[in-house]
């Protein structure tokens, strides 16, 4: 029901967006804006412009687990960001992994911060927007965590996310639909600490967002995700699934730094094992969020 | 390695190396900013071919040569010139502009 409605809400605002979009689209020299940041949780297109070098915490956090009085647990990137050519883009940089959790079933109490890992990330368009509208880039991310990003507890922990990411202009500089496809395997060795082997799972995923420029330096908007838990690399057993939706935000606050954030809240999910259950919360939060801020330099 | 294998790894690094298109394909194209102002404002190119874009700043100050669309930025100092290359570009109009002075706007057409 809370599906179709936030379904109902992000169609039927898209032609309230381009109707207006279209009356105030009067400004030849409007910005053309780089796709990547603007659908919140969701990635746009943009791969950044060659020579273009960006430096960006980005935290990415999770509140609310079942029957607990206190679950937050995030994850930032200290991001350095580089684009060498005009097809593709690379980003690393180091983890920070901080969680607060109180009486959560089947997480310990603590309150930590600590050296979360490394990642990676490579970038390349696949479709160029030229005279279609519509631009797709792969982006592909290794990660190696010591810390788990759901219980905080120490582990070895390596993931590789693979995202298509596309958008479409649907109002040129305006109005713009965005769109991810995710594909998530992890490994995770003895994750319980009892003596066993590495443990495998994936998530997958995809979402839908629209973002609207309601300023020149200032982009609204919202998103929809739909995700799918599995036990196993390649979406071996169905363990449970989420949809988030939520509003999406970003300001480009000088011509060198902008800022996104994003909030995401579980309006729907399933649990394989307990079915009677209207959200999961075993393996997803109840509440996400994304902040970032970003110097280009 | 023997003498084949060096050839076909030779052969491979060649090709992983070798531009797309050659020098000879390449269009090339001028601009100058002078009073902070594009001169001249729009220019055109043919698609499907590389560009090689000279853009002179005749102004004392430095300026950045930008453009989301292109996928590009350069920044050029006073009185310097500055090469962009950019790849095929499909038919369309592609806006610029000077990062450090917002109301310098260009538009390369390509057709």
């Amino acid at each position: 029901m809370r599906i179709a409605r936030g379904l109902r809400a992000l169609v039927f605002a898209a032609p309230f967006f381009i109707g207006m979009a279209r009356a105030q689209d009067a400004d030849p020299y409007l910005r053309d804006i780089e796709t990547k940041y603007i659908f919140g949780i969701t990635e746009g297109s943009g791969i950044g412009l060659e020579g273009e070098k960006e430096f960006s915490p980005e935290m990415f956090a999770s509140f609310g687990k079942g029957g607990g009085s206190r679950y937050f647990g995030s994850e930032t990137k200290l991001e350095y960001e580089f684009t060498p050519n005009q097809y593709v883009q690379f980003e690393l940089g180091p983890l920070v992994s901080a969680h607060s959790i109180k009486d959560v079933a089947g997480l310990d109490n603590r309150n930590d911060v600590a050296f979360g890992g490394i990642f990676g990330e490579m970038r390349y368009q696949l479709l160029d927007r030229g005279p279609s509208p519509l631009a797709v880039t792969l982006s592909v991310e290794p990660v190696w965590r010591r810390i788990d990003e759901t219980s905080g507890v120490h582990v070895t922990n390596f993931e590789f996310e693979t995202k298509v990411n596309a958008d479409f202009e649907l109002v040129p500089n305006r109005l713009y639909i965005g769109s991810n496809l995710l594909y998530e395997p992890e490994m995770t060795k003895d994750p319980d600490h009892v003596g066993a082997g590495w443990a495998m799972e994936s998530t997958g995923g995809v979402s839908g967002a629209l973002s609207y420029r309601i300023l020149p330096q200032v982009f609204l908007g919202g998103e929809l995700w739909y995700l799918h838990h599995y036990d196993g690399a390649w979406f071996n057993n169905y363990t449970g699934s989420a949809t988030y939706l939520g509003p999406t935000l970003y300001v480009q606050i000088t011509p060198k730094i902008f800022m996104t954030a994003a909030w995401n809240t579980q309006i729907r999910g399933t649990e394989a094992d307990d079915p009677t259950q209207r959200l999961n919360l075993t393996e997803f939060s109840r509440q996400r969020a994304k902040f970032k801020v970003a110097v280009e330099f | 390695m023997t003498k084949r294998n060096r050839l076909i790894a030779g052969a491979l690094l060649a090709i992983a190396f070798t531009p797309l298109a050659t020098a000879a394909q390449e269009h090339s194209l001028s601009i100058s900013v002078k009073n902070h102002q594009f001169q001249p404002a729009q220019i055109s190119a043919p698609a499907n071919v590389p560009i090689v874009l000279t853009v002179k700043n005749l102004d004392p100050t430095p300026m950045e040569f930008e453009s989301v669309s292109l996928r590009v930025e350069k920044v050029i100092t006073g009185g310097g010139t500055g090469t962009v290359r950019l790849r095929p570009l499909s038919a369309g109009s592609y806006k610029f502009f000077d990062d450090f002075h917002q109301q310098t706007n260009g538009v390369l057409v390509v057709r």
